[in-house]
């Protein structure tokens, strides 16, 4: 009976240890999303991730390229990548439209500015000194990337101050641009006003950012006189100016990274590995690995090896002026860099190959190459030069009949670093100097094919590019049917 | 007379003879000689009776001439002998292979095969150690109906994945394996001789399992000793080596000089080769991959018992080699298993059981783009292995990924260790004399060390596996998990014809753990020697520094209750509801509850039917139920912030980088478990005088809620999607299980078992309409080629149809539909759609890697000393895609690309060779190929000694066999291994360079003192 006593009592015990239902109430040791905000420290690390997705933009950047009329897709073969070949040869299919493609590109502006709008939603709940500095970058960011999104698609989902929970999808419809251009204005603003034109660290979002995107984003809307106050006045009084003659052949080296003619500078890095699991969560820059040159072997041990994409076409090689200072830094000619640096060999194979490679962002070797070499580069993308603020200056100031003589200083001030001479011409003259100073400027960095779009000059230079329809990208079709086909696609798609 | 079957009698002695009465007195032995005490034996018709003391003796005084003595012991062949003139009998009983007795383990309890209702199968031990396994799932293959096998990799070590009755989900299909009631998920830990059966529940018996059910349930017991045994040591031992089943034949590099050449020609480009005869034969790459692999093993187990209790000891090791990089594969285990049962009392009883693993593995890269065999595949055969220097060759013009595999091989270091203590206790008590309790705690501990280095090294222009800085990786995890059950039995059998059995219990299971990781670059001297993460620069946690949580805790809260009634034996009834609650779902459907029943009717015991001699025994059973499955990742009805948000101010150093805290997966908080409806119809029985033994089974799997995680919208970002319960899969055939064993005399006893099983896999519906989840890669950044779509098999392959080959440019030219750049010579795609296009649209269903049909047959016999077994199985009507082709300028090529298209009328179903752009390498069914084969997996020849041989007192068995694993396979697929899986169920079936299987040749040794 003694051992029925201990049964019975073991049970019991048991019973109430484990019975009660509660038992299986466990909480994560994870954060939950609800009840963050606590400290400035939970704002800032929420900030360094909304600072995080300028990271993907290296995907947008050499896919513009691609689309425009400076380079091909290039690649292994005919069937590397379709995706990025459709970019470029204007046909958007819709398994195109998918993986890596024009979808993940929308997927990752929408993770951005979720991540932007998770601290505006919260941006009540905690005070600290240093919050309008935090909202201000918050603000940056997110008209970066709303920026992004209407210029590939037009009018676009407007997410405001707000996650989207899931369920939510489906009741959200596609916002006029106006709205969103509004809305990045007053994003841009706010952070004009509120950032500091030198902050303690790189990579942190200036003044000069801000006004210089500001002036951009009027620009694209033809806002003329409202792109040159903000641009001149960032000329004027931002810490920015030109590389020198000298120093210009540095401007995309690693050493000069965040050098004093960049403006606003995507920073990437070598320390920490990657793979094609997640793309989004690189550190690298990938893109310059897949613009180099296949089967690459440097003699001169400066450029790392490539997946020969994004290769640049006779015709913007044509396009530098005899004596172009910055020919040299933008096009990388291998069969003349072959010769001029014996032992040096490439594969030469791969799709529709020019023999031309963008060597403002091609990989340098020197890196810590850890995990996949192809994914690491620390390469940083300079995604608002001053030259491109001179030359933006410039374009608001001539088509917008306000000066053509600081039109022409602007402009002059550009060619005249590249050591080439000043021009004096005046009126659509001066517009169509301006444009050509633009391409040579800045090829390799993602700006021609919307600058050819915006001033209406994409159908007659891009093969396969219709007016009315490829000025815009086509919305993903998977994004229509995902949120419900509430959703008219773009024209002509 | 009954059970004769295997039964030996030896008379000797005096012989007594009184007038009506005798005294009959003897012994009563097991197989293989030793006493087995506590036997009944009785006079059958009346009361009297005896026990075999511990020395196997009994005694019957007055025993009348003619009557009738039973001997009966639990798992062995009832013997019945008359008493004539013989009153001192030596007995041995044979253990029962596949008697009606048998006891089944059907969770929280056992029943005889007689009594089972639902589909339940049986592997026994002498199955696994005929097959000599190192891992229990290749003792499973082709034994039981409903069981299908595939192998993840023939490397030492590597994994299976079972499924059971089809892929009834698109998320984890595999059952849930208990090992003495302890969950296991990685079974190499497992040492397969320990293994005292292992029983598969197929059907809704499995809802005693609750939410963990819906994929199947595999009991495995171990082994223990017997009470009043005396000490028995077995000793097993074999060792032997294992060699490649096949090599897949490639170029030569005078053919591949003359195929680049011709390749190049039609690309437009000057061809590489302008002396084709001086290439000769070249490197025969896959000779240098693949090495015969040495495979050792040694197991030695004590047994025995007391009057109150049992014990039992064993211990073993396997060590096994690679047939890919030898010692750079090394799989080595060492077991240690104790167990230990005591009867406090006549009621209250203890088990115990513990058990020491450690494993030691290494690896190389298999299965993937760039892996060894993908290289050895790839390579170009006029390159050596060596260059003139003596430093292993470039791989230069190969691609990003084809590399010296050699090369690869050597600068490859790994390892990887898991120490794993896991046990079980329990005390049972009777009470009340209908009443059990039993009260059992079963545990896991394992520690997971993983080691890698990366040395700095260059295999050619342009690789992606060239490092230029070495790292090193240290990673430790520890698992933690204890179950508890405690439940209370009632037992009766009212008026002698109703029998009840009632079970309640509780269930509670808790699985912890924590991750940890370091990695460092710099070794010194790239030295593999100073490599550690201690001793490297630039060290890094990985998981604390990034502020994410390495820990995990999921449990489970059951509650269940069974009843079984029966009838004479003759009806029977059962039915089983149970109560799960998982910390995987969130408050509102944390809770769900299982019901499942069963019934049985033995129609051979029906007084009608005892006139029909045709059936020894009949029996229809029926079950249905619901079962669950929850196997999703934790926390996924709640967002958490475990996502990646790095960026870096200030430089872009490791000092500069910021580790962001973000949104992780998408959550969901309606989800809750996949519920599984599932019927079962069988019919079980025995003719021709017991010695053809049948079962079959129709079933019908219906798995609703299925938790999917389907594409969602881009405005909820790029967390991981959530999971929704949405979508539908069927699963239905028909399992037939045939047996047949006699003795055509005494020296001759066979053996023959064949099962089939037929399965329809179909998926009714996902998510929303037109909607499809995707998976599985063919080439480089081609679209996903496996769906699971409704009205289509789980993980089908999608792509083009092709038609033949252009013969002629009219050919081209006439045809309405071109693909890119179409010529004669290439691969004619079908245009589904009639639109004049090729695209994507046009892509259809090219196969699937579910065999329609599995089966096996199992045949063996002894003649006098010698025995015979030899195991076969079967895969019919899967598919798989071949992925092992680089499509490089110039890699090498598999040598059925010798029939290629070279001009009109040359070929119509290989296309040109062309290093210019073609659309013949987008996926097509130019790529699938029949996966279909006939596998003899086993066959053995032992020899035992015979006893007046042995003529030694201490040794009671010695048997020493030859054996054969994996010898051949009949099969038209041409890569490496027809049993490729990967777990995926989409996505698999798949060929990459797949590490195969081994053939195993191995000499053994049983001894039993």
């Amino acid at each position: 009976m003694k051992n029925l006593k201990i049964i019975s009592n073991l049970f019991a015990f048991l019973m109430v240890l484990s019975c009660s239902d509660t038992f299986v109430d466990v909480d994560s040791d994870d954060q939950n999303s609800e009840t963050f905000f606590n400290t400035e420290e939970d704002y800032q690390l929420a900030l360094v991730a909304a600072y995080d997705y300028l990271q993907t933009t290296a995907k947008f950047y050499q896919f513009a390229e691609i689309a425009s009329d400076n380079t091909l897709c290039g690649g292994e073969s005919a069937t590397d990548s379709p995706y990025i070949q459709e970019i470029d040869d204007m046909i958007h299919s819709p398994s195109g439209q998918s993986d890596g493609g024009l979808r993940t590109m929308w997927q990752w502006m929408y993770e951005a500015v979720n991540r932007c709008n998770y601290i505006m939603e919260f941006q009540d709940k905690t005070d600290f000194s240093n919050k309008t500095s935090v909202i201000a970058q918050t603000r940056f960011l997110r008209a970066y990337y709303n920026f992004i999104l209407v210029k590939w698609w037009g009018d676009v989902p407007m997410l405001v101050d707000k996650r989207i929970q899931f369920g939510d999808q489906f009741n959200i419809d596609r916002t006029p641009k106006e709205e969103v251009y509004a809305l990045i204005e007053e994003d841009l603003i706010f952070a004009a006003a509120n950032l500091p034109y030198v902050q303690s660290e790189t990579g942190r979002i200036t003044k000069g950012a801000a006004q210089g995107m500001l002036g951009k984003v009027y620009l694209y809307q033809d806002k003329f006189a409202e792109s040159a106050e903000v641009l001149e006045d960032l000329i004027n009084n931002g810490p920015h100016r030109l590389l020198t003659p000298t120093e210009y052949p540095n401007m995309f080296e690693r050493d000069w990274e965040n050098n004093i003619e960049s403006v606003f500078e995507v920073q990437y890095s070598d320390v920490d590995g990657g793979s094609y699991e997640c793309f989004q969560c690189l550190e690298g820059n990938y893109s310059v690995y897949f613009n180099g040159p296949r089967g690459f072997v440097d003699a001169a041990e400066k450029f790392d090896s490539g997946y020969s994409f994004n290769v640049p076409v006779q015709d913007v090689v044509d396009a530098f002026e005899p004596g172009d200072l910055r020919y040299e830094t933008s096009i990388l000619d291998m069969e003349q860099y072959i010769i001029d640096n014996p032992g040096s060999s490439w594969s030469g194979d791969g799709y529709e190959q020019t023999g031309y490679f963008n060597r403002k962002y091609i990989a340098r070797l020197g890196d810590l190459n850890i995990g996949d070499p192809a994914l690491t580069n620390p390469d940083n993308y300079r995604a608002l030069r001053f030259a491109d603020v001179l030359l933006m200056a410039a374009e608001a100031l001539n088509r917008g009949g306000i000066s053509d003589t600081r039109a022409q200083d602007y402009l002059n001030q550009v060619r005249n670093r590249a050591l080439l001479p000043s021009v004096n011409t005046t009126g659509t003259n001066l517009t169509n100097d301006i444009y050509k100073e633009r391409r040579v400027e800045l090829v390799g960095e993602g700006h021609r094919f919307f600058d050819l779009v915006r001033t209406g000059r994409a159908a007659q230079a891009i093969d396969g590019f219709v007016a009315g329809k490829h000025e815009l990208f086509p919305i993903p079709i998977e994004e229509i049917q995902l949120t419900g086909n509430r959703w008219n696609q773009n024209p002509g798609y | 007379m009954k059970g004769i079957l295997g039964i030996l009698i030896t008379l000797f002695g005096v012989i007594t003879i009184s007038a009506q009465t005798l005294d009959v007195k003897g012994t009563v032995l097991d197989e293989a000689g030793i006493p087995i005490p506590g036997v009944n034996v009785i006079v059958k018709g009346t009361s009297k009776g005896a026990s075999t003391d511990f020395d196997g003796n009994f005694i019957l005084k007055d025993v009348s001439v003619g009557s009738v003595l039973s001997f009966s012991y639990v798992g062995y062949v009832t013997y019945e002998v008359t008493i004539n003139d013989n009153t001192d009998l030596n007995v041995q009983l044979q253990p029962d292979v596949a008697q009606l007795d048998e006891v089944v383990v059907i969770g929280y309890g056992t029943q005889t095969k007689k009594e089972i209702t639902g589909a339940v199968s049986v592997v026994s031990n002498e199955t696994i150690e005929k097959l000599k396994p190192t891992r229990i799932e290749q003792a499973l293959q082709g034994q039981v109906a409903g069981v299908n096998i595939t192998t993840n990799s023939g490397s030492p070590g590597g994994g299976s994945t079972i499924s059971i009755r089809g892929v009834s989900t698109n998320g984890n299909s595999s059952p849930l394996i208990l090992v003495d009631g302890n969950v296991v998920e990685d079974l190499s830990v497992v040492n397969p001789y320990d293994i005292e059966s292992i029983n598969i529940l197929k059907d809704a018996t499995a809802g005693i399992y609750g939410v963990r059910a819906a994929n199947g349930v595999i009991l495995i017991t171990t082994k223990t000793g017997r009470k009043e045994m005396p000490l028995t040591i077995e000793y097993n031992a074999y060792g032997g080596f294992q060699q490649t089943t096949r090599k897949i034949p490639v170029l030569n590099a005078t053919q591949y000089g003359v195929i680049v050449n011709e390749a190049y020609a039609a690309g437009g480009s000057t061809p590489p080769f302008s002396d084709l005869s001086t290439l000769g034969i070249g490197t025969d790459w896959q000779d240098e991959v693949f090495e015969s692999a040495p495979i050792m093993n040694h197991h030695i187990t004590l047994k025995g018992g007391k009057e109150k209790s049992s014990y039992s000891f064993s211990s073993s090791y396997l060590t096994q080699d690679g047939i890919v990089g030898g010692k750079k594969s090394n799989f080595t285990r060492v077991t240690n298993t104790a167990t230990y049962n005591l009867d406090f009392s006549e009621n209250f009883k203890f088990k115990s059981g513990v058990t020491l693993t450690g494993v030691n593995s290494q690896g190389l890269p298999e299965n993937a783009l760039g892996s060894v065999l993908f290289n050895a595949l790839n390579m170009a055969p006029t390159i050596p292995v060596r260059d003139e220097n003596g430093e292993f060759s470039l791989a230069d013009g190969l691609g990003a990924e084809v590399i010296n595999p050699i090369a690869q091989m050597a600068n490859t270091y790994n390892r990887n260790k898991v120490m794993k203590i896991n046990g079980f206790a329990g005390l049972a008590y009777n009470f009340l004399e209908h009443f059990t309790a039993e009260a059992n705690i079963q545990f896991n501990y394992a520690e997971v060390s993983s080691f890698s280095f990366d040395p700095i090294d260059y295999y050619g222009g342009g690789k992606v596996f060239n490092t230029l800085t070495n790292g090193v990786f240290e990673g430790f995890n520890i698992f933690r998990d204890y179950t508890f059950d405690g439940f209370l039995k009632y037992q009766n059998k009212f008026n002698d014809v109703h029998n009840l059995n009632v079970l309640l219990g509780i269930s509670v299971f808790k699985t912890t753990g924590m991750f940890s990781g370091a990695t460092a670059t710099d070794i010194k001297n790239n030295d593999i020697r100073y490599a550690t993460v201690e001793q490297g620069l630039n060290q890094r946690d990985i998981y604390v520094e990034r502020g994410s949580n390495p820990k995990f805790d999921g449990r489970l809260l059951s509650y269940f209750a069974r009843v079984q009634y029966d009838y004479k034996g003759k009806y029977l009834f059962s039915a089983v509801v149970r109560r799960d609650g998982s910390t995987r779902f969130g408050p509102n459907n944390k809770f769900g509850i299982f019901p499942s029943g069963s019934i049985g009717w033995v129609a051979s015991d029906e007084e009608f039917m005892s006139d029909i001699n045709t059936f020894d025994f009949l029996k229809f059973r029926a079950s249905y139920g619901v079962l669950g499955n929850d196997r999703i990742g934790d926390y996924r009805f709640v967002s958490l912030l475990t996502g990646e948000g790095t960026y870096f101010f200030g430089g872009n150093d490791r000092e500069n980088e910021v580790f962001g805290i973000a949104s992780g997966p998408i959550s969901n908080p309606q989800i809750k478990w996949e519920k599984q409806k599932t019927l079962d119809i069988g019919v079980d029985m025995r003719i021709l005088n017991n010695k053809v033994d049948i079962t079959a089974d129709y079933f019908k799997k219906r798995t609703e809620d299925l938790l999917v995680s389907p594409q969602i919208s881009g405005l909820l970002g790029t967390g991981a999607p959530p999971y929704v319960n949405a979508g539908i899969v069927e699963n239905k055939g028909l399992e037939f299980a045939i047996g047949y064993s006699d003795n055509l005399n005494e020296n001759f006893k066979f053996n023959i078992k064949y099962n089939v099983t037929t399965l329809k896999n179909e998926v009714l519906e996902v998510s929303g309409e037109d909607e499809y989840l995707e998976g599985g890669r063919f080439g480089i950044s081609q679209p996903a080629i496996s769906r699971m779509e409704a009205g289509f098999p789980m993980g089908y392959f999608v792509g083009y149809q092709t038609n033949g080959i252009f013969q002629n440019q009219t050919e081209v030219d006439n045809s309405a539909v071109t693909n890119l750049g179409a010529r004669p010579g290439d691969l004619k795609f079908v245009d589904q759609n009639g639109d004049g296009v090729i695209d994507l649209n046009d892509r259809v269903n090219l196969g699937n890697p579910i065999p329609d049909a599995t089966m096996g047959l199992n045949i063996s016999f002894d003649y006098k000393n010698i025995d015979f077994s030899a195991y076969t199985f079967a895969s019919i009507g899967n598919e798989i895609v071949r992925n092992y082709e680089r499509n490089q300028q110039l890699v090498n090529k598999p040598i059925w690309y010798l029939d290629r298209w070279t001009g009109e009328g040359t070929s119509n179903t290989s296309p040109l060779q062309t290093i210019g752009a073609t659309s013949n390498t987008d996926f097509s069914d130019f790529y699938v190929e029949d996966g279909s084969f006939v596998r003899l997996q086993n066959v053995q020849l032992g020899y035992t000694f015979s006893d007046n041989v042995l003529n030694n007192d201490k040794i009671s068995k010695l048997r020493i066999y030859v054996s054969a694993n994996n010898l051949f396979t009949l099969t038209k697929y041409r890569g490496y291994d027809p049993t490729i899986g990967n777990g995926a169920p989409i996505g698999g079936g798949i060929d990459n360079g797949f590490y195969p299987s081994a053939s195993t040749f191995l000499l053994g040794l049983n001894v039993k003192f």
